[in-house]
């Protein structure tokens, strides 16, 4: 049993915790890429921008000058999409459930938001851009390390971890799509350089290799990305730790009206679990991630009416 | 002794007694002769050990500790904000067992006649028909809640939660300067404080045998429970806070946590057929007692304040119903009235037919003409207060004025002479400070922390408040005041 409230901002801090990481890792490959000259570095760096959403950017002068470019990404304070603001807002709600996560989580979060706010913090990035990024990433990990290592993993827990793998999900589908959807105008993502990088985005290239080996092929690329069951940022890792976290929380309410869910989230994942490449190959992968996306918005807006947002006559006690 | 022997570059030791110009002035630490009291013996030989260098270093790893936790407060910009911790002085203030036997009993006293009080003036009202309070100070009082005549208090505990504010004279005795029974903050400096002097000297700590506060959250937590235990086997606690703004937010989660009660908003809680609930995830849950963090005109906008959106509506008919307890009871105010602390010797000899052992500080209420007559004559001795005001807000501190400052405030006093009381600059005492690396002595006080429920019970310890800028008496944190650890020996100890 927890407040609402709290079980809302433990969500949020998983979603804007991922949220960092991701825009992080993304900006770090995209200043590490733009280093060589080629087209594919190139391509690397315009799929960045585009998995980011920064269509308001010119891509010319991003690449002119990547590293403006990622201080945007990274420091902007009014930019609420930035990774500062992202962390700064889940801060904000880790202070507002401050008595409920542990004090080491609380530290880890804390301490990497006094740092990436503090007056000193532009100055550190432009000395070293990717060094301060992968910094970043690390004290990320710290973060949900010191989660796991230290919180109970009762309902607090679940709802940190279900906004993680709810945005984790929807963030590489989006980045799947700018590189094998619609979104990606056509360009076919062949040439070798390029395919590192994206599995790189995604964190998969080391799980990739030891699957596949170092022939990167394009389906190889979806299938794994999409349906491999032990790589923790497919959608399917993602989907079925959704439902095992949903099923938990949702099995000691009475459910109400309207869509559940646990049963949303058991849908998406037998899905994705019991789909293959081919179904991708017959009607392109936009559609099929555009679904995922979907089912995930779905998700959140019934985790909202069942467990915080819900109506009051529906839940007086007996 | 020139200021630059005080300044110690390489070793502190010995810490060195305050000037002779300062002598006047009890120490906390040393006697008028100089020589170390023998409560501070043990932590005199510890400090020796140390280099100044080495304090310094503990003093950053300290406040580098308290960023981290959170332990801040934050102070607002055009546009942006910053966080502040609370000035945190390693250098720990210590009262030896005696002592403390006294100000415990007298706090203890002092509050039982002030619930004794409350209970009558919303009550039966004796003492204001017996003309020992008069009746206009109370009803006239904005902190008066007529809505809390009449009503049942579970073992008259009006005032769950104290925090007294005491300042100890040339003599070293110590006096009452405030009664705090609204939402007195602080505690949780005192328990922070604790642990990093211990860190810092912990032989010192071993030697001394110092009396333990750390239990300060499950004695809250069985006060708090004791206030329902009437019609609840095992009540439901929560602390209520304003929320993550209010500069004590940290004090409200700390104290949640460890207690393990949930820290609830308003939005948080309904009232549903005069029962408080709060929304949980599986749905409305019930709560017995709420601790609140939230002055009176914030808890309900139905009865109290009607621009807010920072209560709960229908709580305090929930309370009026008796299905709920509101920690401390709304209106509990109007016994720390700055006007009616002077009447607190009378109304400890009223109800209890005792003398009280901790005496007030000479206190003239501007109403009366006569100690209006002689407040404005004496405006350059006095330190004037607003009655209504707190923090250090709205008042004269006379010999630190200028005659400009004293003229105005003149004008203030004529105009509305009710609003303010006056009292005689106080001799603070003064303690060891570690102040940019050297240790200087600063004015302090001490705000011990008294929990009443079926019973009373005063903490060991307390928070003692530095008036971090030299010379200055203003010790509030909102005006550059900082705070320490307070050591409460056991008897029979090197002490005693």
């Amino acid at each position: 049993m927890m407040l609402a409230r709290v079980a809302d901002s433990l969500y949020w801090i998983g979603r804007y915790i991922e949220r960092a990481e991701h825009f992080c890792r993304l900006s770090e490959i995209m200043l590490s890429s733009v280093v060589d000259q080629t087209d594919s570095a190139r391509q690397a760096a315009l799929i960045v921008l585009r998995a980011m959403g920064e269509d308001d950017v010119d891509p010319e002068a991003a690449l002119r000058y990547p590293v403006g470019a990622v201080r945007d990404i990274a420091l902007d304070r009014e930019e609420p999409g930035s990774v500062l603001s992202s962390l700064a807002a889940a801060r904000e709600n880790a202070r507002q459930v401050r008595d409920q996560i542990t004090t080491e989580t609380w530290e880890r979060l804390n301490m990497l938001y006094l740092r990436i706010t503090s007056p000193q913090a532009e100055m550190a990035f432009l000395q070293n851009p990717t060094g301060f990024l992968q910094e970043v990433i690390a004290d990320l990990h710290l973060f949900k390390g010191a989660a796991d290592a230290t919180m109970s993993h009762g309902e607090g827990w679940r709802f940190l971890l279900l906004g993680v793998y709810l945005e984790r999900a929807q963030l590489i589908a989006r980045l799947l799509d700018v590189c094998f959807g619609d979104a990606a105008g056509g360009y076919v993502l062949n040439e070798h350089f390029a395919q590192l990088s994206v599995l790189r985005m995604a964190c998969a290239l080391e799980p990739y290799l030891r699957v596949y080996g170092a022939e990167i092929e394009q389906r190889h690329m979806i299938t794994f990305m999409l349906f491999d069951p032990d790589y923790p940022r497919s959608i399917r890792f993602c989907s079925a730790r959704i439902e095992e976290h949903l099923n938990a929380l949702a099995s000691s309410i009475a459910p109400l009206d309207g869509p559940k869910p646990d049963r949303l989230a058991g849908r998406l994942a037998a899905r994705v679990e019991f789909a293959d490449y081919d179904e991708i190959a017959e009607h392109g992968a936009s559609v099929y991630l555009a679904n995922v996306v979907a089912e995930c918005s779905r998700i959140h807006e019934a985790v909202y009416e069942t467990f915080v947002a819900y109506p009051l006559e529906e839940r007086l006690p007996a | 002794m020139s200021s630059s022997a005080k300044r110690m570059d390489r070793a502190l030791a010995p810490v060195q007694a305050p000037q002779q110009a300062e002598a006047v002035i009890y120490d906390e630490m040393f006697e008028a002769n100089g020589e170390v009291r023998p409560a501070y013996a043990p932590l005199n030989a510890h400090v020796n050990k140390l280099s100044a260098s080495e304090l310094g270093d503990r003093q950053k790893t300290l406040e580098r500790s308290f960023l981290l936790q959170g332990i801040t407060f934050t102070v607002y910009g055009a546009g942006s904000s910053t966080e502040r911790i609370i000035p945190t002085d390693l250098f720990p203030r210590i009262i030896d067992a005696p002592t403390w036997t006294k100000i415990e009993a007298g706090l203890k006293q002092r509050l039982l006649a002030l619930n004794l009080f409350l209970a009558d003036i919303y009550g039966a009202q004796k003492i204001l028909m017996d003309g020992v309070v008069p009746r206009d100070l109370i009803l006239g009082a904005p902190s008066f809640r007529r809505e809390m005549i009449g009503l049942y208090v579970p073992h008259d505990s009006y005032a769950n939660v104290c925090g007294s504010d005491l300042v100890r004279n040339e003599t070293g005795e110590f006096m009452v300067l405030e009664d705090n029974l609204r939402v007195p903050s602080g505690v949780s400096y005192m328990l922070a404080n604790r642990d990093a002097s211990k860190r810092t000297f912990p032989e010192a700590f071993g030697a001394a045998r110092v009396r333990p506060i750390e239990n300060y959250p499950d004695l809250l937590l069985s006060t708090l429970k004791s206030m329902a235990g009437e019609w609840r086997s095992n009540p439901q606690v929560v602390v209520m806070t304003p929320g993550v703004y209010n500069s004590a937010y940290y004090e409200h989660a700390y104290l949640a946590r460890l207690m393990g009660t949930p820290l609830v908003e308003g939005r948080d809680l309904v009232v549903h057929d005069n029962m408080v609930y709060m929304r949980t995830t599986r749905g409305l849950r019930r709560v017995d007692v709420i601790y609140r963090r939230v002055d009176d005109d914030f808890i309900d906008p139905l009865t109290f304040r009607r621009d807010t959106a920072l209560g709960v509506a229908g709580l305090f008919n929930a309370y009026r119903a008796g299905s709920v307890v509101i920690a401390n009871a709304p209106g509990t105010g109007v016994a720390d009235d700055k006007a009616v602390y002077a009447y607190v010797p009378d109304i400890i000899r009223y109800y209890l037919d005792q003398d009280p052992i901790l005496p007030n500080v000479e206190t003239f209420l501007c109403r009366e003409p006569a100690s209006l007559k002689h407040v404005l004559a004496n405006l350059d001795k006095l330190v004037v207060k607003a009655v209504g005001a707190s923090g250090g807000y709205g008042m004269l501190i006379g010999p630190h004025a200028t005659q400009a400052q004293r003229d105005e405030f003149a004008q203030k006093i004529k105009a509305d002479p009710a609003n303010y009381i006056a009292q005689p600059t106080l001799k603070l005492s003064t303690a060891p400070c570690v102040i940019e690396g050297q240790i200087e002595p600063r004015h302090v006080d001490l705000r011990p922390f008294i929990l009443s429920g079926a019973k009373t019970v005063v903490t060991p310890g307390a928070l003692t408040r530095v008036a971090l800028t030299r010379g200055s008496l203003v010790v509030n944190s909102s005006q550059g005041g900082g705070s320490k650890d307070t050591w409460v020996l056991s008897e029979g100890d090197a002490g005693a």
